[in-house]
């Protein structure tokens, strides 16, 4: 094994390590994410079932289910903000970068590693999802879509935390991260097709709002798995399943290489606020 | 000649338009345990930081073994192993896990990092905490996980900021004895105190700075001879003290009676204090009891700087 691939994969483990830390916190979070499923969404899918899913040719508790992964699946991306903001507080930052390994490493190391915790952390909520959609629809959901949602769900998280890591350290302080974040966060999701399908946001005669919804990487994760499960949901997301991945990983490798550039060229500790 | 482990040549590091670092330039010698001393917000441990590559020189240039900080910064981390002066982990963190990682970081492979973690963590008493969570830890205790890390890596150069603060005394001295080993193995040792004692105890030189500048350089005994008459020729004495006898001390140095108390402040005390028993001796004067007493090194930072070291 290479060198850089063996520190990469190492420098991934410090946010993996933590994941077993967590447990509390995702069992929480897994007791919630069931009661959303099983409880708030057959309430919603009900009152727009008739009009909604007739419009769009997936019923729309699925097109719910997989919205609501996608968005659980974005904030956990936005939560690591946080924590490498606590990080920087707390001097972490600072171990970090005298460690020996090369800084490209450790940027992509972080960046692949906190992506890959925020997927594992919400995996039992795709496995659940997966699991109510294959139970009512066996035909929709195979071993292959399975693992095909995962790499997709890598490739968001990649992009998601990639982003968060370049904000955090841009703005270097706590106070403007979680004002930013929450911001970001508050922002994305409603402009997106995570709880409104597309044609409905066009019909609602919005034009910036519906651009924004089909521009949004959230919109293209959530759209991603809907073709993934129903392909004939292809249609109402105006986009293929290939563009779709393609602007899934593109964006993943473009905000994973600007990462990459800022903890070689201009990263050091100090001047946290 | 003695090889230059770490070479710090016109440093400055500003932080905005604070100035942490100013034009520092010092050499530490390899194998050596030098001491970085000063108060708190004195630039210790931007200097510290610096050399470990974690902050880049505003200007300046510092060489670890040769190779530049600032162009050879990947090469620089390989030599150099740093326990920070807050430990660094999130209260949720366990020793063992972090230990561990370090580890790997640090070039270990699997089985054998967990021989040399377990090997450090039974050296500083820490196998017993391996898995509390690190808010459930002591100070002291925080610190020893800091002092792993460096135990761990054993790199070229260890880089150890206060490493005793907050630990209790009979730690330190072990810690000491620790940090001494490491010398042994062949390490360069450098280390930031505030605490005098520790540097008299563990430092072979001594740096002293201040508002981000050099003060003083040198070995600990040459700091101390650097200060005029810093050394107290104590005298206690029965007899009565003529003019003429007090006027010939006075050659030595400032003289001072309280009772039957003499006190004469001179330089290198070691070699004066025959001459003045002697003189004494002449005038009829019986000395019961002769001690001399070197400056502390906080003498020497309060002589250097017009400051103290610690708060008071």
């Amino acid at each position: 094994m290479g060198s850089a691939l063996r520190d990469v994969l190492i420098v991934m483990q410090w946010d993996l390590m933590k994941l077993k830390n967590q447990k509390i916190f995702l069992a929480m979070r897994v007791t919630w994410f069931v009661i959303q499923v099983l409880v708030f969404a057959r309430a919603v899918s009900y009152i727009v079932k008739r009009a909604v899913s007739e419009l769009i040719g997936v019923d729309y508790y699925y097109f719910y289910l997989l919205g609501v992964y996608a968005s659980l699946l974005y904030s956990t991306g936005i939560s690591r903000g946080y924590i490498v903001a606590e990080e920087f507080d707390d001097g972490i930052v600072e171990y970090h970068l005298s460690l020996p390994v090369k800084r490209g490493v450790l940027a992509v190391g972080r960046v692949l590693g906190s992506a890959l915790s925020a997927v594992l952390f919400t995996l039992p909520m795709m496995l659940f999802v997966m699991l109510i959609v294959g139970l009512e629809s066996p035909s929709s959901i195979s071993v292959s879509t399975v693992l095909v949602s995962i790499l997709a769900a890598v490739l968001f998280s990649v992009s998601i935390v990639g982003f968060v890591v370049l904000v955090v350290m841009g703005v270097r302080s706590t106070d403007l991260t979680d004002i930013l974040m929450g911001a970001v966060d508050a922002v994305l999701i409603r402009l997106s097709t995570v709880f409104y399908p597309l044609p409905i946001i066009e019909a609602s005669g919005i034009a910036p709002y519906y651009v924004a919804a089909a521009l949004n990487p959230i919109s293209h994760f959530a759209d991603f798995l809907r073709i993934l499960v129903f392909p004939e949901y292809e249609l109402v997301a105006k986009h293929g399943v290939l563009p779709t991945l393609l602007y899934i990983a593109g964006l993943a490798a473009g905000l994973l290489i600007l990462a990459l550039e800022y903890y070689e060229k201009k990263l050091e500790a100090g001047g946290w606020k | 000649m003695k090889s230059k482990a770490v070479e710090v040549v016109n440093l400055t590091k500003k932080f905005g338009s604070f100035v942490a670092v100013d034009n520092l330039s010092l050499e530490v010698y390899e194998n050596e345990i030098f001491g970085l001393l000063g108060p708190n917000g004195s630039g210790k441990t931007t200097t510290l930081l610096t050399i470990a590559t974690v902050y880049k020189p505003t200007s300046g240039e510092v060489y670890v073994f040769g190779h530049s900080v600032t162009r050879e910064d990947y090469i620089v981390r390989g030599l150099v192993g740093i326990a920070f002066q807050d430990p660094k982990a999130m209260w949720i963190d366990k020793p063992y896990d972090l230990l561990l990682w370090h580890a790997k970081v640090v070039g270990y492979s699997g089985n054998e990092a967990k021989r040399v973690v377990r090997e450090v963590m039974e050296l500083l008493d820490l196998w017993e905490h391996r898995n509390k969570y690190f808010y459930q830890l002591s100070g002291g205790t925080r610190k020893k996980v800091e002092l792993a890390k460096v135990l761990i890596q054993r790199p070229r150069v260890a880089i150890l900021d206060e490493p005793t603060a907050q630990v209790d005394v009979l730690s330190k001295h072990a810690l000491w004895d620790v940090i001494k080993e490491m010398r042994k193995q062949g390490s360069t040792v450098i280390i930031a105190t505030n605490d005098m004692f520790e540097a008299e105890r563990v430092c072979e030189r001594v740096a002293i700075v201040h508002k981000g500048k050099l003060r003083a350089l040198g070995t600990i005994e040459e700091l101390k001879d650097s200060i005029p008459r810093g050394d107290v020729v104590e005298v206690e004495y029965e007899g009565v003290l003529s003019s003429s006898i007090i006027e010939k001390l006075r050659e030595y140095g400032k003289v001072k009676v309280a009772g039957s108390t003499l006190r004469i402040y001179v330089e290198k005390g070691e070699e004066k204090v025959l001459e003045i028993v002697d003189a004494l001796k002449l005038s009829g004067i019986r000395t019961k009891k002769v001690s001399v007493k070197e400056p502390t090194l906080d003498d020497v930072f309060t002589y250097i700087t017009g400051a103290k070291l610690r708060e008071e």
